[in-house]
């Protein structure tokens, strides 16, 4: 039956496929889950009608539209207007970030848990490398710095996230 | 990046995101059930445009283009008819000239200050002046006309005081 409807809604079958995605780089930009899911659903109905034709990879457009729509709902909300200083609150709620799998829960946690303690500017770029599956340069450009940095960010969240998991292994 | 890194590579890739909820998926089905909004641009309060003063330096690039495009016309009704039907043959539906460029330079902006609109509210007014040129080019012949016309704006920019 929902095989039925997602063929017959388009949307859907893209949704299941980016919207776990999107959701994850949303909460990087966004201070709970609710505004993250808010800024998904502006931004891809945003993309699913004015760009879904336009030429390019559909996660970077998709990501490029989270991205403004996350700015722009800190902007109305008068939080704060500085990336660094509003992209943390999505990860401080509860609600796990990745599916809950049968096994390796616990290694799941413990990674969870070393993602939410990086800092915030290797974070998102790990996040939007692995999971948002952007290049550097796309990385880049979505963050407007050079791709140099993106990368630099990128190998320090991995050697942290290994100190931090080593670390976590040892204390059993 | 060495071995370890590259399996904790790995092992994040193999991780999926938890999946939206039903809520979020329910409410972008609304939102795309709904008509689409009609997009609006917000503009400026007020945009005047006139000539500038060196106009006549900018239109007598038309008479010029005129000019180049009489030559290319003529030029094209002198080739001789094998050779016309063979490039005929070639491209049968080409238009003669397309529009390969547009560019708008902004070349100066001229703050005018503080002014006061008709409903009482304060605004800045901003003048700014552009070169807009446009670029055809003819793919058979690789001639190409440009056509350049000077543009002002007049923005006037409402102003809040905090």
């Amino acid at each position: 039956m929902e095989d039925d409807a997602t063929h017959n809604d388009p949307w859907k079958s893209w949704f299941q496929l980016y919207g776990p995605k999107l959701l994850l780089c949303a909460r990087q930009w966004t201070r709970s889950l609710a505004d993250a899911e808010d800024v998904v659903q502006e931004a891809f109905v945003r993309f699913w009608r004015h760009q879904r034709d336009l030429p390019g990879e559909p996660m970077a457009l998709l990501i490029t539209s989270v991205r403004r729509a996350a700015l722009d709902l800190a902007r109305r909300e008068s939080r704060r207007t500085a990336r660094e200083e509003f992209a943390d609150g999505g990860l401080e709620d509860n609600p796990p970030l990745f599916q809950i799998t049968l096994e390796q829960d616990d290694r799941r946690d413990a990674i969870e848990a070393a993602l939410r303690l990086l800092p915030e500017e290797q974070r998102e770029v790990l996040v939007l490398k692995i999971w948002g599956e952007l290049t550097f340069d796309q990385i880049a450009q979505q963050l407007a710095i050079p791709a140099n940095t993106a990368a630099s960010r990128y190998r320090y969240a991995l050697a942290a996230l290994r100190q931090a998991l080593t670390a976590a292994d040892c204390h059993g | 990046m060495d071995d370890e890194l590259l399996s904790l590579e790995a092992e994040l890739k193999n991780l999926r995101p938890a999946a939206p909820s039903a809520r979020l998926a329910g409410k972008v089905e609304r939102a795309l059930a709904e008509p689409a909004p009609v997009a609006f641009t917000p503009a400026p309060a007020v945009i005047v445009r006139r000539p500038s003063r060196a106009w006549w330096l900018y239109a007598s690039a038309l008479p010029v283009a005129a000019a180049v495009t009489f030559l290319l016309v003529v030029t094209a009704r002198r080739t001789p008819p094998a050779r016309a039907e063979a490039v005929a043959v070639a491209e049968p539906a080409a238009p003669m000239f397309k529009p390969v460029a547009a560019e708008n330079v902004l070349y100066a902006v001229r703050d005018e200050g503080l002014v006061t609109l008709d409903d009482g509210t304060a605004a800045r007014r901003e003048r700014l002046q552009y070169v807009d040129t446009i670029t055809w080019r003819n793919p058979r012949t690789n001639a190409s006309v440009r056509w350049t016309v000077p543009r002002e704006e007049v923005r006037v920019v409402p102003v809040k005081f905090q």
